[in-house]
């Protein structure tokens, strides 16, 4: 009874004011609450007296008191009336841990009050702070994942099997069996370098010994060129590379460059915050231009791509999750605060410099008066791990990197790269200022892009720079090994990729430290912590069998146990594909496919009664490629409207010289979304803007030498046009932050894959490849022919019956060169070619 | 300073603020819940809209200013609808009115192409936070789809992205109005025969190892291609086709613009659920009187006779055609005879799927400057349309970072007077 009089007096106090009783948001303010101080107790771990909070149903089930709320009415409700009890009555709610704030019991109240609203579809989760580790469990923890001064690779991944097995003890998940070695040999193929291995390839690892053949073409991938070109896909995904934006093929060259040169990752992402300047000079600065230097998003993207935390939910309101408030954020933005970017009006380039003043302001817009709102002194939050002695992962790092250091030849780094430039020059950029910097830049514009005395270096985020990039920052190297897990084994430590936070129950967190731990004392090594990965047992794991339930499955999967359905990235399926129908060289002699085709044509009949094409080829008109990845005949595929599955590629050597054509090809940009629609527009403008005329029609006859060619996928612009083969198999519009690959299939890719040209290319049998004379000859072996079909498209032999299924399927096809055509479609269109083993 | 959509959070409970003081004021809480029109009104199946990108001027089309200086050169007609007059550029429309409801006051507030053109297509404001579904996505994911052509298709240029949707809600892309899709056939030289042998040891082989792999995505996959082949083989597809002696061919005009609206019809007949149809010219700095003669003699025979042919077979009642603009035009003629960007006050003219012909909402001021009455707002007009299909504009949705979201923009309310 006196409880409800405690209750009655503050419902009085939160709610002075009854008839606008605010009905709070679910998911930003009353789950937070939850989260924090009920589901442990009452979740789906947990059901304290019978009660389990955690779903919608369960909630409104309640426990042996009957349901916690009752919807509109919170002076029945007894969860109102437990949170809201004084700490000695020994009742009250949460038992263990900090009481609700009266703002929080204000929340419930009013949700309660407003119908308690819970929706269906959502689950919640315990995220009780976790207690501070005490200084016996971290060295504990130290000797666990410590692993000597220098250990092998095989130590390394033997490590992170072990890990997993312990985090996994006391389940009782299904484990999947480990996949053989072509199995293996065609993972790995795919995941580093981004192709299916072609025939020679699977020989020369057939004729390794069995115990070494998994190491030693490990190493030799790793190594291999297009190794860059393949996790350059990655870092694009990642760093939001766009073709089209302000020096985005520049930024994308030298992403490239990087990686092929095995620049160390925490050297690039130095460069990449702190660089000012232009795309022909810094190409790096790619990243602050791409966002046109904005702050706000340029601190959102700093953190969520190499933190992996979402500050930027707090731009706007607290991090519901998390204690990152709006002021971090601002605080954060604060570093970026004093950077802008400048048209030049006369060359037309983009630069980006800095200016003294800074342009963050606290309060937030809105939040004060604007003359009580200051300049926000830069702040970083994220606290960096403190040792009083200093663990043997750091030591590791600082030694490899001592070593990197005296290895290195004349290539400057990144301190010294910035100290060259020289900051005594003018400034401007400032929009308030009565400089003229386009007068100046005429009179003498090849003398200040040769010096460069234009770019400001920015202080601010050089100092940045360093601190996001500290080895002791223990969100930088486990953003990064989170993204890398998931990218080779299917799944991440913790999803979303970018949003960690310190509530989330990680089920493998000692994994994740390790490999955080070892990807820095690798000097943050992409080819040293992939090595590693691809070693583990994680990684050879197969998947489990389809009769499973789908929970069940999952949690094995989320454990590392078995590996998830995983389809190959759009790029690499269709570099596989060219590479197993042998497009990559032609394999038609000259003049073999020499064909008539008629298409009839709208032509519109002009005032004067001429006749002109009404429409330009939309594809080729919008691209006006240079160069494209299709080497023969674009112009007859682009008119028998295939050529969705062409596009422009991109020189990255040619991008990165300095000099004229790296100035032009600056100039050059690739053609967005939005720029092909204007494009599209104005051409459409042009002939609509004219009088409609009447239309007659003609059919246009040609001849043309059918003998495609493909290059790579990975070195076109990116990303493609929306309806382009990678776009459509899930290459993200990279435009938003967070914008993850979406693997899920849809019809327009299985139109694309039954029925479009490069499959149906890839299918034909061209004789000048290898399985002609197979064929063709008098004598046909049809079983080798089969085996090496198997080989080339999917790295493995032909069972019995998929024999006997392609030997009817050749000898009842007019001839057996159209039989294995059809046999080879089938096996490209199949889910093992495009599900990884 | 870009925004983030974060920012929706907050509007969350202020709108819930207003619900709840309309409840004390003894209003039911579902009638701003749940939209205006409860499920029994919502008459609407399909949508065809046409996407006028640019910026069509609203005062040389839906809203004339006859005797104002900012006038322009064309005179206002009457149309079937009593006392409602629109541009002489659209003598067969005018024939429609009765049919049509136009709305004269839409507020909108991005003056650039950009930003406009995704908030009319998509209701939200656009952020680097979170990729938005265009109006055509939205409706195909609540909507189940109709015969067996995709939900959602565009025509002469791209729908904006599916957004947070994903894949299974993107528009299926029509790139030439009338021509054949190749990708809709076994590829040249793969006879029927063929190429049905080929997809049946496909799916033997594929049922093979969906029986070793498990996992969702095979099942998933083969449900894209078993949906595929259904659309290859689907009768329907001939709709897709346009004979070039097509007798409404010379109705519609034989344009870009005149198939496309022929081919929404045809598409809306055979069960497609949306059919965008783009089209650009719009932005006519200069020389807006000739551009606009043209787009008239472009755009009228096709637009009226759509309206008509939907009418006389009974179909209109189910179907809604939505002619929009990401902004209308400056009333004020510039020095090159052109109008500029002019976004806070424009037209839209909306005719079928339960909306009463013959009326006009709001007004402009005499110089379609400022909206005069019934300001609307450029959201609402989505609000509408997912309404006029018995969806719920306020829907939660989950984006898949799990981050809650509206179906549309916070703050959107049905403009109620559209459905009579």
């Amino acid at each position: 009874m006196q409880n409800r009089l405690i209750l009655a007096a503050l419902l009085f106090v939160v709610t002075p004011c009854m008839t606008a009783v605010a009905k709070p948001n679910f998911a930003v303010e009353v789950q937070p609450i939850l989260e924090r101080s009920c589901i442990r107790c009452h979740g789906a771990g947990k059901d304290n007296g019978d009660l389990r909070m955690h779903t919608k149903t369960d909630f409104f089930k309640g426990g042996v008191n009957g349901a916690p709320v009752i919807p509109g009415e919170p002076e029945k409700s007894y969860l109102i009336e437990l949170v809201s009890l004084p700490a000695e009555s020994g009742d009250r709610m949460p038992s263990k841990g900090a009481p609700l704030t009266a703002e929080e019991v204000a929340i419930l109240v009013d949700w309660v009050k407003s119908g308690a609203e819970f929706p269906e579809s959502v689950e919640l989760v315990d995220r009780q702070p976790k207690k501070q580790i005490s200084a016996a469990e971290m060295a504990r923890l130290n000797k666990l994942l410590d692993l000597g001064d220098r250990p092998t690779v095989n130590e390394i991944a033997a490590k992170l099997d072990e890990l997993i097995d312990l985090e996994n003890q006391g389940g009782n998940l299904p484990l999947a069996t480990e996949i053989n070695d072509l199995a293996f040999l065609r993972k790995v193929y795919v995941d580093l370098i981004g192709r299916i291995p072609r025939m020679d390839e699977i020989r020369e690892y057939i004729q390794m010994p069995t115990g070494e053949r998994r190491v030693k073409v490990v190493d030799k991938l790793l190594e291999d060129d297009r190794f860059a070109d393949r996790w350059t896909v990655f870092f694009a995904d990642m760093l939001r590379i766009r073709s089209n934006r302000e020096g985005g093929n520049q930024f994308l060259a030298y992403v490239r460059r990087s990686v092929s040169e095995g620049k160390p990752y925490d050297q690039m992402v130095r460069e990449i915050i702190s660089s000012n300047g232009r795309s022909s000079k810094s190409p790096e600065v790619g990243y602050v231009l791409a966002e046109e230097a904005d702050p706000m998003t340029l601190a959102a993207a700093t953190t969520q791509v190499f933190l992996g935390v979402r500050l930027a939910c707090a731009q706007c309101h607290d991090h519901p999750f998390d204690r990152w408030s709006q002021r971090h954020f601002y605080e954060f933005a604060g570093f970026f605060g004093k950077t802008t970017q400048v048209e030049n009006n006369f060359t037309s380039l983009k630069y980006t410099t800095e200016t003294d003043k800074m342009a963050i302001l606290w309060p937030p817009e809105g939040k004060a008066e604007n003359s009580e709102r200051k300049p926000v002194e830069p702040k970083f939050p994220f606290e960096f791990v403190s040792y009083k002695s200093k663990p043997s992962y750091l030591t590791r790092f600082e030694k490899r990197r001592a070593v990197r250091e005296e290895e290195k030849d004349a290539g400057p780094d990144i301190d010294s790269l910035l100290d060259g430039v020289d900051t005594l020059g003018f400034v401007s950029s400032n929009k308030d200022s009565s400089f003229d910097v386009i007068s100046d830049v005429r009179k003498d514009k090849s003398k200040l892009d040769i010096e460069g005395d234009l770019y400001r270096t920015s202080e601010l985020r050089r100092d940045l720079a360093a601190r996001v990039t500290d080895p002791r920052n223990p969100y930088f190297a486990r953003a990064f090994v989170n993204r890398l897990w998931f990218e080779l084994v299917g799944r991440g430590f913790f999803e979303p990729l970018d949003n960690y936070s310190a509530g989330l129950d990680i089920k493998h967190e000692k994994t994740m430290e390790f490999l955080s731990r070892e990807f820095v004392a690798s000097g943050f090594d992409l080819r040293d912590t992939i090595r590693a990965i691809v070693h583990t047992k994680a990684y050879r794991r197969g998947h489990l069998e389809p009769g499973l339930d789908t929970a069940t499955r999952e949690a094995a999967e989320a454990s590392f146990l078995a590996s998830p359905t995983r389809r190959m990235l759009s790029e690499v399926l269709f570099d596989s594909i060219v590479v197993a129908g042998h497009l990559n060289e032609y394999k038609w002699p000259k003049g073999a496919n020499v064909k008539t085709v008629t298409r009839t044509e709208r032509v519109r009949i002009d005032d004067e009664g001429e006749m002109a094409p009404a429409t330009g080829e939309p594809q080729m008109a919008m691209n006006g490629a240079p160069t494209s990845m299709m080497a023969a005949d674009r112009g007859q595929a682009a008119r028998a409207g295939y050529n969705l599955e062409a596009g422009i590629e991109i020189d990255f050597d040619a991008v990165l010289n300095k000099g004229d054509v790296a100035e032009e090809l600056a100039m050059m940009k690739a053609q967005s979304d939005m720029q092909v629609e204007q494009q599209r527009m104005m051409a459409a403008m042009r002939e609509q803007n004219r009088r409609p005329a009447k239309y007659t029609y003609r059919e246009i006859t040609e001849t043309i030498d059918d003998n495609p060619k493909f290059g790579s996928t990975m070195r076109l612009q990116t990303p493609a046009n929306p309806a382009d083969f990678q776009r459509v198999f899930g290459q993200p519009g990279r435009d938003e932050l967070g914008d993850f690959r979406d693997h899920s299939p849809s019809m327009r890719q299985a139109l694309m894959m039954l029925n479009g040209r490069a499959t149906h290319e890839a299918s034909r049998v061209g004789s000048l490849e290898p399985l002609y004379p197979l064929l063709a000859d008098p004598k046909p072996d049809f079983a080798k022919a089969m085996q090496r079909l198997y080989l080339e498209t999917l790295t493995r032999l032909p069972n019995k019956n998929e024999v006997s299924e392609g030997l009817a399927l050749l000898k009842s096809a007019p001839t057996p060169l159209e039989g294995m055509a059809d046999l080879r479609w089938v096996l490209l269109n199949c889910h093992e070619f495009k599900y990884l083993p | 300073m870009k925004d983030t959509a974060c920012k929706d959070y907050h509007m969350t409970r202020r709108r819930m603020l207003q619900a709840s003081s309309a409840a004390m004021l003894g209003l039911p809480i579902n009638s701003l819940v749940h939209g205006a029109l409860g499920a029994s009104s919502a008459k609407a199946e399909h949508v065809i809209l046409f996407w006028n990108g640019g910026g069509m001027s609203h005062i040389d089309t839906w809203d004339p200013k006859p005797g104002r200086p900012t006038a322009g050169p064309f005179e206002p007609i009457k149309t079937s609808a009593d006392g409602i007059q629109i541009s002489s550029i659209f003598p067969t429309v005018a024939k429609q009115m009765h049919h049509a409801a136009l709305i004269r006051s839409i507020a909108g507030t991005n003056g650039d192409h950009g930003r406009a053109s995704y908030e009319l297509q998509t209701s939200y404001g656009q952020s680097p936070a979170l990729l938005h579904p265009s109006l055509g996505s939205m409706i195909v994911s609540e909507r189940e789809p109709l015969g067996d052509l995709p939900a959602f298709i565009t025509i002469s240029g791209q729908a904006r992205s599916a957004g947070y949707l994903g894949q299974r809600c993107e528009a299926y892309f029509v790139g030439r109005p009338g021509e054949k899709d190749p990708y809709l056939a076994f590829p040249a030289g793969i006879s029927e025969i063929r190429g049905n042998r080929r997809l049946e040891v496909l799916a033997k082989m594929n049922n093979r190892m969906s029986k070793n792999m498990g996992g969702r995505e095979l099942k998933a996959t083969e449900t894209a291609i078993n949906e595929a082949v259904n659309l290859m083989r689907s009768p329907s597809l001939k709709a897709f086709e346009l004979k070039n002696d097509d007798p409404d061919l010379a109705r519609y005009g034989d344009t870009d613009f005149g198939r496309g609206a022929l081919l929404a019809k045809r598409l809306v007949e055979n069960g497609v659920r949306f059919v965008q149809v783009n089209r650009g010219g719009f932005d006519n700095h200069s020389n807006i009187t000739e551009a606009m003669e043209n787009h008239g003699e472009v755009m009228d025979p096709a637009l009226g006779s759509l309206i008509e042919d939907l009418a006389a077979s009974g179909r209109l009642d189910k179907t809604m055609v939505i002619m929009l603009s990401e902004f209308g035009r400056t009333p004020r003629v510039n020095d090159n005879a052109g109008r500029d960007h002019h976004a806070r006050c424009f037209s839209a003219f909306m005719a079928g799927g339960g909306i009463k012909g013959g009326q006009v909402i709001g007004a402009s001021d005499e110089d379609g400057m400022f909206p005069e009455e019934r300001p609307v707002k450029p959201f609402d007009i989505h609000a509408s349309v997912v309404n006029a299909l018995g969806i719920d504009h306020n829907k939660e949705l989950t984006t898949p970072s799990n981050r809650p979201i509206r179906l549309v923009r916070e703050g959107a309310s049905v403009v109620t007077e559209l459905f009579g």
